[in-house]
């Protein structure tokens, strides 16, 4: 008698398209996956135990590590967690210049999105395209930080240091010429048959589904879900900006794939207004040398290219934090990677990983 | 300048240089069959080593990157380099593999991919073996490479290599039946299987021309059936590690990319010949001309290889059978109503 | 059409084959550092530092460490510098915790080890050799000159 039997597959943790150290145990029958589970934990550093001794300042480094494609944004949720605890105001250029950043990281952080999809799934000359154009946005942030990847410029009552004197024309030409490399990029990706069905109707998360378990960031939205944090709870001047918001119809790949290249979109717009507005003056307060927040606990979330980055601290009035907890947008994404590969095949599994853009450094923490 | 240099008057040449210092009329045919024999291998041999230059300088030029450029000058030298890499590498089986099939798989690869060289029509009167099944010939040696890969992800004794060894099955045997139906209408429009016969006939119009579907049916079950992108997913590098080549090292693993180099030289050989003219061409001696028109469609290929994403299995089996195989039995169709409508009319 | 987004894609790769390359051919043209590039090893300058400290507590990592020594008229001065610099994480504390911007990166990226000990920096030391060799250099330009350069910090 012929009896079928599932087998165990393991895209372990040292595989070329698990976005890091990530561990997928497959259960497969023939292509069919019955179960994906994710194994994390490959990159744990121990950072929320680390914050318990270090200062308040001193932390500000180790944000960077989190997520660290996107690490402005990291700086920022942190520092205004704190200075929210603080009563800390922050000076009107500085505001300017942290939502410049944060925005080029966002662009920075889906153009490796875009590459990462585009070599996952066999293309891999999308993904030169995309890091070529994000070396302008890292050559801007060199400039001025001294840095590529961990900042550690966004402080509190302010940012570190004002911008060079290059900056200005160098971030325009880029702006002017971002829309043609965005034209590129659709007409390569986008318009491409075989992607638009490897994408199209795989890895179906409802909206429903989405809300409960607490997805966030651009998969919630491509769900149809209307909820980004820059608009709803506008924190530092983001009410000041006009941009929209992409919302997805369906929740499948495709959707948060498009998603993200019109937020990239928007992102620009967002700079392109920030710098006009801009106004000049100091770029940080005068904060106390050293930083002893009141007894007391706080939590604030932002809006990070992956999902809503959230800092909970809990202050017991000395100079070190009783205890930080990381609200990682990564690390809830991913739990619904084995509900939504189920019934699905090996090709699919990679694209929804893709998708999904989970960042191993904020998985694990 | 065509006459002149023609392989047929080299080899003439050449005869006569053997004949003047050899004694025996025979010594002399065997000799000349010999040195046609190492021709053929010399050009395997060294298409896979420019072929993989040619590769990576191709996709480095489409990424705006350079590509090798260190080894010797403008890097043409980095094949020779990766060879000697590859000898000097470890030789591992891993533990349970079942030793014959996993050391026979890339041999038997590597011999079809030789094998169809004999077919080719280099030059005019210029064909090892101008069998009067040619393409036919083609056709059953090329499906015979389909098994090696499926020894070599079974005696990997690695779950990876049995997916990508299983799938290589399906998708070779699926893309096997419309190539043979595009390749069916060339046959009906020239009424024999003989390779020089199928070139003779393109000396006025190339076949390009008056069989379009077959020839966009060809080269996209030619892709497939040399498995490289879009239909890379026996080797899909991003989701299967390296499909059923995982656990070779070294050599083998040298010569299994030396039969997936060959296989290309020799679909590209084909299209070539049935399609763009083979060795037809002004002014240029003949094989000059092959082996321009096998560049421009190797070139063809790459370019494929480095913009497209792949496809999924699924989508990949329906492509074949439910789009493709049915695009190429009407093009047998039109082409047999064609011949009817125009022998009525002449 | 069915393939018209193939094509397309198709045509971009074919434009960007003929497209100038943007590979640096390292290591014989190397990218100029920006000015305020963090990287490289600390670099001392031994005459602006007062030996504060200021910097040991800045770091959030324990990778600077200082002895200092008083002498007999009350001002301190550093008898040891050391950096750490595999435990660095270039946040740049260091450098704007100091109040005389005596130390600052020298931004030589290319300075890999064989061995981890060799990554603990001694930047007194590696200052000293500085001074010596301006000094040596300096007398060599101009060797009737006064002898004020000798004494103060070289009075080891």
């Amino acid at each position: 008698m012929v009896k079928t039997e599932t087998y165990t597959l393991n895209m372990g943790p040292q595989h070329p398209s698990t976005h890091g150290v990530l561990q997928v145990v497959l259960e497969l029958d023939g292509e069919l996956v019955i179960q994906a589970i994710p194994h994390m934990g490959y990159l744990h550093r121990g950072i929320e135990k680390l914050a318990e001794s270090r200062t308040y300042t001193q932390f500000i480094p180790y944000t960077d590590r989190l997520d660290y494609v996107s690490s402005m944004g990291n700086n920022w949720g942190y520092c205004l967690a704190v200075e929210k605890l603080m009563g800390i105001t922050v000076p009107e250029r500085a505001e300017y210049l942290r939502i410049i950043m944060t925005e080029l990281n966002r662009m920075a952080s889906h153009l490796i999105f875009m590459g990462s999809l585009a070599i996952d799934l066999g293309a891999s000359t999308g993904m030169m395209f995309g890091f070529r154009a994000r070396e302008r946005i890292l050559d801007l942030f060199d400039m001025t930080c001294g840095a590529r990847q961990t900042y550690n410029y966004i402080r509190f009552g302010g940012v570190s240091v004002d911008i060079p004197p290059q900056f200005i024309p160098e971030l325009k030409r880029f702006l002017a010429d971002f829309p043609a490399m965005l034209a590129e990029y659709h007409e390569l990706l986008t318009g491409n048959e075989i992607l638009y069905h490897r994408l199209k109707g795989t890895g179906v998360i409802t909206a429903e589904r989405a809300l409960e378990i607490g997805l966030t960031g651009p998969a919630l939205r491509a769900s149809g879900v209307d909820y980004d944090i820059r608009k709803i709870e506008p924190y530092g001047i983001y009410d000041r900006f006009d941009f929209k918001v992409p919302l997805g119809k369906v929740g499948d790949c495709w959707d948060r794939y498009i998603g993200r290249m019109e937020e990239m979109k928007q992102s620009a717009s967002i700079v392109a207004q920030a710098l006009e507005q801009m106004p000049e003056g100091e770029v940080m307060t005068k904060i106390p040398k050293v930083i002893k927040p009141p007894i007391g606990d706080v939590y604030h979330s932002i809006e990070n290219p992956r999902g809503e980055l959230g800092f909970y601290i809990v202050s017991d009035g000395s100079t070190k934090p009783y205890r930080i907890h990381v609200r990682r947008p990564s690390f809830i994404n991913l739990q619904v990677l084995n509900e939504t590969c189920q019934g699905l095949l090996i090709g699919d599994v990679v694209a929804i990983l893709a998708t999904l853009d989970s960042l191993m450094g904020e998985v694990d923490c | 300048m065509q006459e002149i240099m023609s392989l047929f008057q080299i080899a003439k040449m050449l005869r006569a240089l053997l004949e003047s210092f050899l004694p025996d009329q025979q010594l002399v045919d065997i000799c000349m069959s010999l040195i046609n024999i190492g021709a053929i291998f010399t050009i395997i041999s060294l298409s896979a080593v420019v072929l993989v230059y040619a590769e990576r300088k191709v996709s480095a030029f489409i990424q705006r990157r350079s590509g090798p450029n260190r080894v010797g000058p403008k890097g043409t030298l980095q094949s020779v380099a990766d060879m000697v890499k590859l000898m000097a590498k470890e030789d591992i089986m891993p533990d349970g593999a079942d030793r014959w099939m996993w050391m026979l798989a890339p041999m038997l690869l590597f011999i079809p991919a030789a094998a169809v060289f004999v077919v080719f029509p280099f030059d005019n009167k210029a064909i090892f073996a101008d069998l009067n099944i040619g393409i036919f010939y083609f056709i059953a040696i090329s499906s015979q490479s389909v098994l090696p890969f499926l020894m070599a992800g079974w005696a990997s004794n690695n779950k990876y290599s049995l997916v990508g060894g299983m799938r290589t099955v399906a998708q070779m045997l699926s893309y096997e039946v419309p190539m043979v139906l595009s390749i069916l209408g060339i046959v009906m429009l020239v009424g024999s299987m003989r390779m020089s016969t199928i070139v003779a006939a393109q000396e006025q119009v190339w076949f390009i021309f008056l069989q379009p579907i077959a020839f966009v049916v060809y080269v996209i079950t030619a892709t497939a059936e040399i498995n490289r992108a879009p239909f890379d997913l026996v080797e899909g590098e991003s989701e299967l590690v390296a499909g059923p080549f995982t656990e070779y090292t070294g050599m083998r693993w040298a010569l299994f990319f030396l039969a997936e180099y060959a296989n290309l030289l020799a679909v590209s050989a084909i299209a070539a010949t049935l399609f763009l003219g083979g060795w037809n061409g002004p002014w240029l001696p003949g094989w000059i001309w092959f082996f321009l028109k096998i560049g421009a469609m190797i070139f063809l290929f790459m370019w494929f290889r480095w913009t497209f994403p792949r496809l999924r299995i699924d989508q990949l089996m329906s492509f074949g059978w439910k789009i493709l195989l049915p695009l190429a039995l009407a093009n047998v169709i039109i082409t047999g109503i064609g011949m009817y409508i125009y022998e009525f009319f002449s | 059409m069915l393939g018209k987004g193939l094509l397309k894609g198709m045509r971009v790769t074919f434009k960007t084959f003929f497209h100038k390359k943007e590979t640096l051919q390292y290591p014989e043209e190397k990218l100029t550092m920006p000015a305020r590039f963090r990287g490289g090893e600390l670099d001392l300058n031994t005459e602006k530092c007062i030996a504060c400290g200021l910097c040991k507590m800045a770091c959030p990592n324990h990778v600077i460490e200082i002895t200092t020594a008083m002498d007999d008229a009350k001002k301190r001065h550093l008898k040891s510098y050391v950096y750490h610099s595999g435990l660095c994480l270039y946040c740049n504390f260091c450098v704007e915790a100091c109040p005389t911007k005596a130390i600052s990166w020298d931004k030589n990226y290319e300075n890999s080890r064989y061995f981890r000990d060799e990554l603990d920096v001694d930047c007194l030391a590696i200052a000293k050799q500085k001074l010596t060799k301006t000094i040596s250099a300096d007398d060599k330009a101009s060797a009737e000159k006064d002898n004020t350069l000798k004494g103060g910090i070289l009075d080891e």
